[in-house]
């Protein structure tokens, strides 16, 4: 299996790990990730100003992976929801897909809305299969707090992202699962990291990261884990910038899945880079690691319940 | 005129123009810092760099620079072998002329106890390094044509550059070439190198008319074999010892057929004269050109590049950086490989402002920072495409000469707001990357309420309506599902803006359910008005809440889109 590698732009510059770590989990599973120099920015950061420019550079990534004859894997929220608006749209509207088709002919590129627009965890649960990552753990989380943020724009809206159900998503949850971690139940974990608003009003913007924070650490975590890119980096950037109140209080350390799926099966902590999560201090690596042990199946272990 | 009359002349341009290009490094800048610097302080800081460098072992990074990027350019290897390919061509063709050839008094002389420039290898490479340059200016001209479509801007200084070179090199064949077929030339090498008597003379003539491409006036028809045999014997005992065979100079041998027939028109030494002439005042006038053109990167791109290697693209004392920024972006060659790479570059084409591919916005900032850009509208385009950027950091990994392009454009989107001009684009998720690196917090804010200032000029508030509102006939918004409302507020009530606030209808304007309402009413300027579209996160709770599939956020990036367009054609008008 190959696919485009869509990081957009944020990933390859300020979450390297990011993409190290899902190319390491997909090579466990022989799927190759391939990437495209002449993809260019999805869109998003435009929406705010006009809808159209917002879809033509969509328009022009799905164009380019259509002539590679490659289905495109994305890991940012926002990309994946902005590519997958462009095809909602252009499907729904012809005349605009042939008006933003002449943009592209000037440099021979044709949009026909073949390409796939796959997200990750999309690809890890349904192509790969949990029963085939559970084939090749050899370890497995036990007891590990850790709240997850889903994002919005991965889950919202339904109709457009097509991803998971937008109320009570399974998909990451099952994932989660196969690595052993129950997702702690928190306010805020479908709700807004505040990224939207950096920027234009920072202190919304802090306030709402500010919420997820103290929700999660409310709920009891040790860990976070963003699935959106924008997400990680209010986390794991942002957050560092937040005005301290909290008095010597630690950082919410960040982790992606990707690093805790990589962990488990069996690859190195330098290579998933999870030391280049800023908020990440040597003694909670150190934690992760102790919460590590063999992936007993969960049948086995009720089976020792009833003989107890 | 004097050859050397004009070489000094073309010397002192030359040399004048160099110091002009040099003192532009350390006497303008993109930003005014806090502290203000000097251009003697930067001089002096400059200096102290330069030795402190020299003198530790940084020194050691320098000749890697050296080697690695300045002989092999590395930096273009590693993104397209065809830019690789024609730069090295011309390159290494052009400084081997240079050293071999132009300065072969100076160099060959002094190092080569034999050297004659009539003898291989000298002839033959000459021609060599003369065809490696135009291969390289033939690559470089199909690059230019065929990454049109790519969004590659070609301006006529960049065709001037390669049209200069390729004269050069030309003219330089063509004049080898009329020297070959010249008669006169032949004349007086006879005179000045041998003896002859006459059988020996007409036998050495014959050969090399028939060998070396003499058009001689005397020896119009095929000469007998033995006669042209007998006279590579005379050739062998008196000439070639310091001429090889002419067709080693292939280029220039082929090149003879088409000099004859003019040589055959004004005469062999006026041809020869004229194209002399011609291939001086070509090289000269380049000399005096290169500081004053996109030429004068073959001093400021190895300095970049040498910067580079040392101090990578971390941010310095602003004394250092405002001249790194200057150094950078006199090394701009107008390549235009961070445009084709740039990840905006479909903000391009549907904005269709130039400045927002980076190699645009370079050649305008060198005039921005010389204080010649005052025109509000060209400042007002420039801010927005210095604004309308991902952030993504391609232009500054691609840059061939080693120019810290993102922070340059961080310098001079500041610089530009700070004229006050408001920028909407601040409104867009460009602001993300920049509110995450938190460089120049407090003039973000102030060009933030610029734009406040003018939101509130454009749109009545609430507060300032007077009632009651009647309903008016809807404008078209693009998206008709607020017609649905039936006015449970289940919006609002899921609204994580809406909660983060004591008093939201105070901080927010209006609510979400209150912006269906007015859209309702067909008050579509009040909705554009409110501050609750802005403060808006998008995360589409409420779009998916909605019990009769009301597509609140979409609508609010609707509203959006038309209050900025509203603004925008507000300003112009």
């Amino acid at each position: 299996m190959k696919y485009a590698f869509f990081q957009g732009c944020n990933i390859p510059i300020r979450i390297e790990q990011y993409a190290s770590a899902t190319r390491a989990i997909f090579n466990k599973f022989d799927v190759a990730l391939q990437i495209i120099p002449e993809f260019n920015c999805c869109g998003y950061p435009v929406r705010n100003v006009d809808e159209k420019a917002y879809i033509l550079p969509s328009v022009r990534n799905m164009a380019i992976a259509e002539r590679a004859e490659l289905d495109i894997l994305v890991i940012c929220n926002c990309c994946f929801a902005s590519l997958q608006k462009a095809r909602k749209v252009l499907s729904d509207n012809s005349q605009l897909r042939e008006e933003l088709n002449a943009i592209l002919a000037k440099e021979g590129l044709q949009y026909r809305g073949k390409t796939k627009v796959k997200h990750y965890l999309t690809v890890l649960h349904e192509d790969i299969g949990t029963d085939r990552i559970k084939s090749k753990l050899v370890n497995k989380f036990k007891d590990l707090r850790l709240a997850v943020i889903h994002g919005c724009h991965i889950l919202r809206p339904r109709e457009i992202t097509q991803f998971d159900d937008s109320f009570v998503p399974a998909i990451t949850e099952n994932l989660m699962k196969t690595a052993g971690i129950n997702n702690l139940d928190w306010q805020g974990k479908l709700e807004c990291c505040g990224a939207a608003l950096a920027g234009i009003n920072d202190e919304l913007s802090h306030s709402l990261l500010k919420d997820k924070i103290t929700g999660a650490l409310g709920a009891g975590a040790e860990f976070i884990s963003p699935i959106c890119s924008y997400c990680h980096l209010q986390f794991d950037t942002a957050q560092k910038n937040l005005p301290q109140d909290r008095e010597n209080k630690k950082l919410l350390p960040v982790l992606l899945y990707p690093q805790l799926l990589g962990l488990c099966l069996g690859i190195d902590e330098k290579t998933l880079g999870i030391a280049q999560n800023s908020t990440i201090e040597p003694e909670d690596i150190e934690r992760l690691k102790s919460l590590l042990g063999p992936p007993v199946e969960e049948k086995k272990r009720r089976r020792k319940k009833a003989t107890a | 005129m004097n050859i050397n009359i004009l070489l000094g002349l073309a010397g002192i341009i030359c040399f004048i123009g160099l110091f002009l290009r040099l003192s532009i490094w350390f006497s303008q800048e993109l930003h005014r810092p806090a502290i203000p610097v000097t251009a003697s302080q930067r001089v002096l800081n400059s200096i102290q760099s330069l030795f402190t460098t020299l003198f530790s072992s940084r020194i050691i990074l320098v000749i890697k620079s050296l080697f690695v990027d300045l002989l092999f350019q590395k930096r273009i290897f590693d993104k397209s072998y065809l830019r690789w390919t024609a730069h090295t061509l011309i390159f290494f063709g052009f400084i081997m002329l240079l050293l071999m050839h132009a300065l072969d008094s100076m160099v060959m002389d002094r190092f080569f106890s034999d050297y004659e420039s009539t003898l291989n290898p000298y002839l033959f490479l000459r021609n060599l390094f003369g065809i490696m340059v135009l291969a390289g200016l033939a690559l470089a001209v199909f690059r230019r044509i065929s990454l049109k479509p790519q969004r590659l801007k070609t301006y006529p200084s960049d065709w001037a550059a390669l049209i200069f070179i390729a004269v050069i090199i030309f003219s330089g064949m063509i004049l080898e070439g009329a020297r070959i077929s010249s008669y006169t030339i032949y004349q007086n090498m006879v005179e000045e190198y041998g003896s002859f008597d006459e059988m020996e003379a007409n036998a050495l003539e014959a050969f090399w008319v028939q060998e070396n491409g003499l058009n001689s006036p005397n020896l119009t028809k095929p000469q007998p074999d033995e006669r042209v045999a007998f006279g590579m014997e005379v050739n062998g005992d008196s000439c070639i010892e310091c001429h090889a065979p002419n067709s080693s100079a292939f280029a220039s041998f082929a090149v003879k057929n088409v000099t004859r027939s003019i040589s055959a028109a004004i005469g062999d030494s006026q041809a020869v004269s004229m194209f002399w002439y011609l291939h001086i005042l070509a090289c000269l006038s380049f000399l005096a050109w290169l500081p004053f053109s996109k030429m004068f990167h073959i001093v400021a791109a190895p300095v970049s590049l040498i910067i580079k290697g040392i101090v990578g693209d971390k941010t310095e004392q602003p004394a250092t950086l405002l001249t790194h920024q200057m150094i950078g972006l006199s090394a701009c060659t107008h390549c235009g490989s961070c445009s084709i790479e740039c990840s905006s570059n479909m903000f391009f084409e549907s904005f269709q402002n130039d400045f927002i591919l980076p190699s645009e916005k370079v050649q305008s900032l060198k005039d921005y920072a010389a204080g010649k850009i005052t025109d509000r509208k060209e400042l007002k385009q420039l801010q927005q495409g210095l604004y309308v950027c991902t952030s993504c950091d391609r232009c500054t990994d691609v840059c061939p000469s080693g120019i810290n392009l993102k922070e340059i454009f961080v310098s001079a989107r500041y610089s530009l707001l700070n004229e006050g001009i408001p920028e909407v684009s601040m409104l867009s998720h460009f602001s993300f990357p920049l509110a995450l690196a938190q460089n120049f917090v407090g003039d973000h804010i102030k060009a933030l309420k610029t734009v406040t200032k003018l939101f509130q000029k454009s749109f009545k508030q609430l507060s300032e309506l007077s009632f009651p509102m009647t309903l008016t006939k809807s404008d078209d918004i693009g998206n008709n599902s607020y017609k649905s409302c039936f006015s449970c507020q289940r919006c609002t009530n899921i609204c994580p803006v809406v909660r983060s606030f004591d008093n939201p209808g105070e901080a927010l304007g209006l609510l979400p359910h209150q912006i269906i309402f007015s859209l309702g009413l067909g008050n579509t300027d009040l909705a554009m008005g409110s501050k609750m579209i802005w403060s808006c996160s998008t995360c589409y709770l409420c779009q998916e809440h909605c019990p009769n599939d009301v597509e609140l956020c979409d609508i609010f990036y609707s509203l959006k889109n038309s209050a900025l367009n509203k603004i925008e054609t507000g300003v112009s008008s």
